[in-house]
């Protein structure tokens, strides 16, 4: 399994365009994490892929227009994740965010 | 006070849009409120798909970006061959659609789609408008991704509501684009690295393909090239980039490149590649692609790097620099001379014997059509067995003379993008060749080229079969003919006539005579240089196949030749 980090600016259809590069090689996503980070966004995948994968993803990331920066972590395993966190739906960053006030005003 | 409309046609005329091919619909229909008064030239295909292959003729003929205009639903997803198309091809296309009104969205309402995630994968970059005011910088920003880099398409999806709005406009906007960290690590200092590959190679060629014309590199490829001497082929979109006479030039290369370009492609120990993606149909088997050599990979898109064959050593950049970089630190060494391995390449013993077989006369035909062309002509071909058999007889050395769908094979590609050619050079002969299948996906165009009186000299190659589909399936399926007789065929002529386009029919017996007759010859040259659109339906045999022929899997060595 391996780690893969990129960081984009969160304009339209970015993430689904980031996403589609695993998809389209049926590559299946079995974590997706993406927030916010300073003033883009980042997403973290992991991926089952091929050594040859990994550079052909990367580099279909990186021509995406708003994609900044790629990077491919360390292999690692999934169960050095918490499963908490691996059991958390993906939520876009809007919905975090609407989420959090809505639980704010809540609270207020 | 401005309409949405009206600022999207302000904005395509200061990104230079003199022209754009389209077909309304209700959600576009603001758009076209606005367009007799807004200074662009409208086109009216008879199909979205014609639309869209028109702009790509416009765009790969001229440089420019293509723009095509559709309605929303099933307007929109008509675009999406040519999208896709565009996309394969690196073809600088803007395609605005029309969208239902912005609080419809996601309702399932009448014509809507989601042509913003249909399009998604085959896009550079695309917008889903929300407002007025965002249009402006969204016409640039889009312009930007279609001409920047390697070309592509791009697809604004604009509701109604936004086309109808007003807004105080304050004028066109410039797009300044984000930089970029430079991810890819490219080799910039690579001239030492690939000048000492090239001292130590013995047997180096070079592959050329459609990237070097997108760049406008043509001239400094020539230059290098006519300084190192090496044997040199294109792919089917680099035709006309090296002048066919140099003697270093083999041709095309390929599934059905000649004989002597895949024979010196898979003997090669240095394969230098210039803005050439090393498609499948050009390498063969990948995994004993080019077996014996070291890759040299100029491109300007680093995701093309590594897809099919990694490479030795990438050259990342614009071959307009990258290549003068080259030559001119090519001008301070010495390198080997290769002239024994330039005579083995090139030996008149390794390139074709003259075309035999059934195929002969058609081949023959498109010979004699190519000689009466004028040099600055341009030839647009459909997909399938004629399109083989007018790249491997393409001899022009203009640069932007051969024009096919190559990555996607589109069949139905060639009448509209004809349309668009002819339109981005109306002093020019526009030859486009099609087959019977191919010709009849957008033969509604004929009413295009009526109406605009386009002077297109169009050519049906009919042997009343899918020809291609067919020799597969005669050479790998038994010749279990599934589904590929098109022997009820309409009369191509009638059609023409119908359409108010003169049409003529010229059968295969009048090219077994060497040289031709001088009535045939003559009735070629009539038909080349009327001033008013023409058909010519060629008789081709049913059973003509292309040749040579390397096979799905096989290895540009293990090539199929006719029997005799």
């Amino acid at each position: 399994m391996q780690a893969f980090h990129i960081e984009y600016r969160n304009t339209q259809g970015t993430l689904m365009r980031i996403l589609n590069a695993a998809s389209r090689r049926g590559i299946e996503l079995p974590y997706v994490q993406a927030t916010p980070a300073d003033h883009a966004h980042a997403v973290t995948l992991l991926l089952e892929v091929s050594p040859r994968q990994i550079g052909q993803l990367c580099r279909d990331w990186h021509a995406i227009v708003d994609v900044t920066k790629v990077r491919a972590g360390i292999p690692f395993t999934v169960a050095a994740h918490a499963p908490e966190q691996s059991a958390t739906p993906h939520l876009p960053a809007s919905v975090r965010v609407a989420l959090n006030a809505a639980a704010r005003t809540a609270t207020a | 006070m401005l309409r949405g409309a009206e600022i999207v046609l302000s904005c395509l005329r200061a990104e230079g849009v003199e022209l754009a091919f389209g077909y309304p619909g209700g959600a576009i229909m603001p758009l076209y409120d606005a367009l007799p008064d807004s200074g662009i030239r409208h086109v009216l295909t008879r199909h979205e798909q014609g639309a869209v292959f028109a702009a790509e003729g416009y765009a790969r003929a001229s440089g420019k970006v293509g723009v095509a205009i559709a309605t929303s639903g099933p307007g929109a997803t008509n675009l999406v061959t040519g999208i896709a198309d565009a996309k394969m091809d690196s073809v600088p296309l803007v395609c605005i659609t029309g969208q239902v009104r912005s609080g419809l969205i996601g309702t399932d309402a009448f014509q809507e789609t989601d042509v913003f995630g249909l399009t998604l994968s085959l896009t550079k970059w695309s917008r889903l408008v929300r407002s007025i005011e965002e249009l402006p910088s969204v016409i640039a920003e889009a312009f930007h991704w279609a001409r920047s880099g390697r070309p592509g398409p791009v697809v604004i999806d604009i509701p109604t509501d936004v086309l109808k709005a007003k807004t105080e406009f304050a004028g066109p906007v410039k797009f300044q684009p984000h930089t970029k960290s430079a991810g890819i690590h490219g080799v910039t200092t690579f001239t030492e690295t690939l000048v000492a590959l090239l001292e130590n190679a013995r047997r180096p060629v070079a592959l050329v393909g459609a990237g070097v014309k997108l760049s406008g590199a043509v001239a400094d490829l020539r230059l290098l090239l006519d300084h190192l001497q090496v044997p040199a082929f294109a792919t089917v979109h680099g035709l006309g980039a090296v002048p066919p006479d140099a003697p270093y030039y083999l041709g095309m290369v390929g599934m059905h490149g000649t004989r002597a370009a895949n024979l010196a492609l898979h003997e090669t120990d240095l394969l230098l590649v210039f803005g050439a993606r090393l498609d499948d149909r050009v390498t063969g088997d990948p995994s004993r692609f080019a077996p014996h050599a070291r890759i040299v990979h100029f491109e300007i898109d680093p995701a093309q790097l590594d897809r099919v064959r990694a490479c030795d050593l990438p050259v990342i950049g614009d071959l307009a620099e990258t290549i003068p970089a080259f030559q001119a630190v090519l001008r301070r060494v010495t390198l080997p001379g290769w002239s024994s391995w330039r005579n083995t390449a090139c030996t008149p013993e390794r390139a074709e014997s003259d075309p035999r077989g059934l195929a002969s006369p058609t081949i023959r035909f498109l010979d004699e059509l190519f000689r009466h062309l004028p040099d600055d002509s341009v030839i647009v071909a459909d997909v399938g067995q004629h399109q083989m058999w007018a790249a491997q007889r393409y001899r022009s050395s203009a640069p932007r003379g051969f024009i096919t769908s190559g990555g996607l094979g589109a069949m139905g590609f060639a009448l509209p993008a004809a349309i668009g050619i002819q339109l981005a050079k109306p002093e020019t002969t526009v030859l486009c060749i099609s087959g019977d299948g191919g010709f009849q996906i957008n033969i509604q165009e004929l009413a295009t080229v009526r109406r605009l009186r386009l002077p297109i000299k169009m050519v049906v190659v009919d042997n009343k079969y899918l020809g291609m589909v067919r020799q597969w399936q005669e050479l790998f399926y038994a010749r279990n003919y599934s589904e590929t007789d098109l022997s009820d065929n309409p009369d191509f002529v009638e059609v023409a006539r119908a359409y108010r386009i003169y049409g003529d029919r010229l059968n295969e017996d009048a090219m077994r005579e060497f040289p031709v007759s001088s009535e045939t010859s003559q009735m070629l040259q009539r038909f080349l240089s009327s001033p008013e659109p023409e058909l010519l339906a060629f008789d081709c045999h049913p059973e003509a196949n292309v040749y040579p022929m390397v096979p799905a899997g096989g290895t540009l060595s293990e090539m199929i030749f006719e029997q005799e």
